[in-house]
Order: structure tokens, then sequence, then C-alpha cells
């Protein structure tokens, strides 16, 4: 395998993660709640899919996918619950959403690792505050992948992403093209006119932030299965503050976001392989992380003036304020 | 229970302080219900809490070791977290939050380990050396958050979440590649000279650590307080707070405050910086972010983001994180349960503000029901 293909291959399954939880973002912003939450969602979802995945790896088959599938959808519904959390300090409790997002976040941390202690210690009898996984199984397109160079997209491809490219065009669908999409953005840029069209703010905001709830768990847990092979508390190493820099980078829409994704993604991939092209030695690679976080500040600095963020974003919805 | 709640909270007097009381209490509630729910007793637990902060006696003691010796260790650890929520809650003032406090405190500690810590230098020189190197450093990093938020617009919390993950990363391929202890994994022991903690002291047949910063980090708490309440430029930080337009329509410069209160805040992150890395501990844990800038958040919240209200806020939450090593090896519970009653206290913060306008509702409900009456 060439190098070009190693770095497709490895951007793609880091951006596209990235990019389901930057939609997640986009849902909740567009409706007017800042989501700093993401990373404590997306560590929450982790934490679910991956226990589920491993209670049910011991009653199934070593080959079997269905945990792999089952794990998915217990993450997404972990993370929708627990972003209830941020939805009820946001809206019921009028707190601000900053501290909020960073509530959830810390919480998140902490719970998460305080249960996977518990009950790697309770159920299965070891100290340990991991859920191993195996890496997930990657298919090739058969015909499709000896194309060179773009061949490499649909070599050695993650399942899970093609779950996220089906999902995040289904989001598209909804955010654009659906009345929902439309109150949505309503309740993000004129609440009021939204309340005084027939709209509940407060329901749709609600269901926008679990939206980025769920889709939040599904990156979470696409790193579990990818990157880190477990759900460990490496799993909260700021892709989530990551996701919120390529949707600002990417104004709040799923396209341009999209592209913001694959920068960080290659950015990443191409450090990675010129480390191991150089030879140099591990420790290097510490270096080369710094990429994608460097690139969003830099990219954050040309984008950020005329940015057009959501006009009511973080803003409380008060029906008698005018 | 409505007219309890009233009476407990309602009114303008300390209500802030009250309020907060009223969260810290319902969050040990919580934490008592969750020690409960695995079949710990949340009393004997909270008791090791205290025990292992010094300020309950424990049963028994190793060799030259007592209740003052555990003390001296809380101080030790409590310094560093005065500083960081210093650092929050100076930014706070200005309606910013520094979420960079733990990437400022890496950059400080790691800058004044290598540069001081280890020289030859004498005490005398080495140690205001490093509360300097640490002022500086920390004033850099915070007036370049502070500078791209005025400048470019960029949202300050992910601008320092960015500079979080960059500087821990550059400081861990440093630690890994020139200054890696091979026995420890570590960066190498700084020297005792520049150390802030004079570790292991001897005196009165007792062997204790001396946190040197810690009346440093009472000082900037009454320096902080005056700074805001009691000068113009404070005025003017918290006035840019409040509105920025306002601030603006008033002759203010908001750019000139923006850095101002991140430079402060920096500086102040820088100062837990060092005496975290090169007092508490002697050495820098390479790629770990230290969780105790993202606590300091809860913290200042806790204190309302007021310097005094910080002391005693770090105060409490030093108890919780220090006692919970006494506890977990005590309990046998998980340490982190330390960090989940920390993170209720932050939700129940969050919603004080919430929690005073419904008390306010109340008491406005009961007072009118009551004129109803007398009427």
């Amino acid at each position: 395998m060439s190098t070009l293909d190693t770095i497709i291959i490895d951007g793609l399954a880091f951006a596209l993660p990235m990019f389901i939880m930057a939609i997640g973002g986009i849902f909740s912003e567009k409706s007017g709640i800042t989501n700093l939450a993401l990373e404590g969602l997306q560590g929450f979802g982790a934490f679910c899919g991956g226990l589920t995945a491993v209670l049910m790896l011991r009653s199934f088959e070593g080959s079997s996918q269905i945990p792999y599938y089952v794990s998915f959808i217990a993450a997404i519904a972990g993370g929708m619950i627990y972003s209830l959390i941020h939805v009820a300090l946001c809206i019921k409790f009028r707190a601000n959403q900053v501290i909020s997002g960073v509530v959830v976040n810390i919480l998140a941390v902490a719970l998460t690792v305080f249960l996977a202690k518990r009950i790697n210690d309770g159920v299965f009898g070891q100290p340990s505050n991991k859920f191993v996984l195996e890496t997930s199984v990657r298919f090739s397109v058969p015909g499709l992948s000896r194309i060179p160079v773009i061949g490499a997209i649909f070599k050695n491809v993650y399942p899970f992403e093609v779950m996220i490219i089906v999902i995040a065009a289904l989001m598209w669908f909804v955010m654009y093209r659906t009345p929902f999409g439309m109150h949505l953005r309503a309740c993000g840029d004129n609440p009021h006119a939204a309340d005084a069209a027939g709209i509940n703010v407060n329901r749709v905001r609600t269901i926008a932030v679990m939206i980025s709830g769920g889709l939040s768990a599904i990156a979470g847990m696409s790193y579990a299965y990818s990157i880190t092979s477990n759900f460990s508390p490496d799993i909260f190493l700021g892709y989530g503050y990551l996701s919120i820099a390529a949707l600002i980078f990417g104004n709040w829409s799923v396209l341009p976001t999209l592209g913001a994704c694959l920068i960080f993604g290659f950015a990443r991939s191409s450090g990675q392989a010129l480390i191991t092209q150089l030879g140099m030695p591990s420790s290097y690679n510490d270096l080369v992380r710094i990429l994608p976080y460097l690139l969003t500040l830099l990219l954050l600095i040309f984008f950020s003036k005329h940015n057009n963020s959501p006009r009511a974003l973080g803003e409380i919805y008060d029906k008698g304020k005018r | 229970m409505k007219k309890l709640i009233v009476k407990l909270m309602g009114g303008e007097r300390f209500q802030t302080m009250r309020v907060s009381l009223f969260c810290i209490i319902t969050s040990l509630i919580v934490g008592a219900a969750i020690l409960l729910a695995i079949g710990k007793n949340p009393l004997a637990a909270f008791g090791n809490l205290l025990q292992g902060s010094g300020l309950m006696p424990k049963s028994s003691y190793a060799g030259r070791q007592n209740m003052f010796t555990d003390f001296m260790s809380f101080l030790d650890a409590l310094t560093p977290m005065i500083f960081a929520s210093l650092a929050v809650s100076a930014a706070l003032k200005a309606g910013l939050f520094n979420i960079g406090v733990s990437g400022i405190m890496l950059a400080s500690g790691f800058t004044a380990s290598v540069l001081v810590g280890q020289s030859e230098l004498s005490a005398f020189i080495a140690k205001p050396l490093v509360i300097l190197i640490g002022i500086a450093v920390g004033a850099i990093v915070g007036a370049l958050i502070g500078w791209l938020k005025y400048k470019f617009n960029i949202n300050e919390v992910v601008s320092s979440i960015m500079i979080n993950y960059i500087l821990m990363y550059i400081i861990t391929f440093f630690i890994n590649t020139f200054f890696v202890d091979p026995i420890s994994r570590q960066s190498k022991t700084i020297t005792d000279s520049a150390r802030l903690t004079l570790s292991g002291t001897r005196a009165f047949d007792l062997k204790f650590d001396v946190s040197l910063a810690f009346p440093l980090a009472i000082i900037c708490a009454i320096v902080i307080k005056f700074l805001f309440d009691r000068t113009t430029t404070g005025f003017e930080i918290k006035a840019v707070g409040l509105s920025r337009k306002a601030a603006k329509y008033a002759g203010m410069s908001v750019p000139k405050n923006i850095i101002l209160s991140m430079t402060v805040s920096g500086a102040l992150a820088g100062l837990a910086g060092v005496t975290y890395f090169c007092g508490y501990f002697a050495s820098i844990q390479p790629g770990v972010v230290p969780s105790m800038g993202f606590n300091a958040i809860a913290v200042a919240l806790l204190g309302n983001s007021d310097p005094i209200g910080c002391i005693f806020s770090s105060f409490l939450v030093t108890v919780i994180s220090k006692g919970s090593i006494y506890m977990s090896s005590q309990q046998g519970v998980e340490m982190e349960i330390a960090d989940l009653i920390t993170s209720v206290i932050l939700i129940f913060t969050a919603c004080a503000e919430f929690l005073k306008m419904y008390v306010g509702r109340l008491s406005m409900e009961q007072g009118g029901s009551e004129e109803a009456g007398e009427a």
C-alpha cells in the first residue's frame, strides 16, 4: 500500500466521525443552543456503546457483527439521554450555555471513568478503567478500490464510515429540506418570530440538542472502534472541540464543514505518514499530533472574523423579552 | 417546603453565599446517595475526606507524621488550586472563559523546570526566578488568547482548548526527547533549591512539607479583590464583561481590557503551574493535561468568581480531591467519586442564577398571599 493510500484511508477514518459530530453541533447551534458539550457527549456515547459491546461479546461468537451494530445503537441512545442534562441546564434551568457545556464535559469524564472502573471491578472482576474492544473489521469495495489514488477511498473502509455518510446525507436533508429543519433554523435566528408562527421553541431546541447527542455518540463510538480500539479516558482527547472548530470554520453549514473535517483528517494522517516515512522515533509523533489543533487555530484566525453565526446563538429564550 | 426554601435563601443579605452553600450541601447529599447505593457508609467516607486532608485525626499514623503533616500537605495542594481558580475568575470578570488554565500550567511549570530546575542557582535566586518565569510565561499565553479573541473574534473557549492540546503535545515531545527520567518516565526531578515547597522539613519530631507560595496565594487573592473592587482598571474590566457595547459607548477600550484581563488570568494560571509542578510535585508527567485547570472552573464558579470566595471554594474542592486518596484506600471506593461529587456541585452551581430567581418568585408569591390575608 502506498503512502498516499494510507494518508487517504486514515484521514477519512478520522475525518468522518468528526464530521458527524460537527453536524450534531450544527443542529444544536442552529437551533440557538451553544454546544460545547459535544466532547462529553461523544465520550459518554462511547462509554455506553463500549459497555454494550463488551457485555454482548461474551455471548456472541467472535466473528459475529451483531455486537458491533448494537453497540452503535446503544451509544446513540446513551448520547441522547446524556444530552438531556445539557437540555435541562440550558432550557429548564436557564444556565449559561457555555458553563453548561463545560459542566457536562467534566461530569462525563468523572462519570464514565467512575462507572467503567466500578463495572470492570464488579462485573468482570478486573481492576481497569477500559473496555477493550476489537478494532472494527474493514472492507474494500471490489473493483473500485483498484483505481489508483481515488481507489483508496474504497479501500480498507470501516463499516461505520458508510453508516456516517448515510446518516449525514439524511441529516442534511432534514436540515435543509423539511419543515422541521426550517423551524430549527428559525429558532436559532429569531426565536420570537418562530414562536409567533406557532413553533414551540423549547421543544425544537430540545430535539436539536438530543440529535447532537446521538450524532456525537456515533463519533465517539467510531473512535473507540478505530483509533483507540477500547473505551478508556483516552477518548476525551478534544475531538469534540475540534469538531466545534470545524463547524465554525464551516460557517454553520453542512458541506463546508465536511471540507474542514477532511482538512483536519488529512493533516493528521499525512503528519503521521511523514514520521513513518522519515523513520523518526515514535516520540516525534507527539509533534505531529499538534497539526490538527494548530491548523484549527490558524484557520479560525482567517475565518472567524466574518462568520455569521445563528443570530440568537447562546441566548436563553425568554418569551417576555422583546 | 417552599417556605423553608424562601427562609433559607430569600432576601438580599449574603444570598449568593447561602445559595452556594445550598448547592454544596445538596451535592454532598447526592454524593452520600451514590455512596449508599454502592454499599458504603457515607459518613465514614466523608470523615475520611477530612482525615485525608489533615482536618480530622486519623486512627493511626506512620512515624514522624500526624494530623499536622497531613494538613501541611493539604495546604501544599491547596496553593495551586487557589491560583488556578483566581485565574479563571479574573477572566470571568471580563466575561471570558479561560479554559486554557491547564495548558498554561503545563507551559509555565515546564519552562521553569527546564530553565531553573536543573541549574545550580542558590535557593534565594532560584525560587523567586521560578515564580517570575511562571508569571511571565502565563501572562504571555494568556495575552495571546485575549489577542486572538479581540483581533480575530475567535471564541476564547475553542482557542484556549486548542492551545491546551498544542502545549501538551509540544511539552510531551520535549520531555520524552530531552528531559525524561528513565526510571519514573516523568520529566527530570527539579533541584530542591528551585522547588517552591520545602519537602521533608524536620521540626518537632515531625517531617512535613512547607508550601512557601501559600501566603503568596492569599496575598494574590486580596490584591485581585482590591483590583476589581477598588480600582478603575478593575471597574473597566467588569464593565466590559457585563456589556461590551455599553463599555465601548462609555469610552472604554474593549480590546485593551480583554487582553489585560486575560494577561492577569494567564499570569495567575502560570503561578498555579509553578506551584503545582515545581512545588506540590517536582516533575511533570508527559502526555497528560492537568485536570486541575478544569476543576478550577468549577471552583471559580462555586466561589461566585469572587477572589475571597475562591479561597473558600478551593478549600472545599481540595478537601474532596486530596481526601479522596485516603478515602479510596480506607473504603475501597474509586477515587473518581471525588470528581463525581465536584461535578455535581458544578451542576447545581450552574443553576444558581435560576435558583435565585426561583426563590425571588416564591417569596413574592408568599409575600403576596400574606398581604392578601391581612387585607
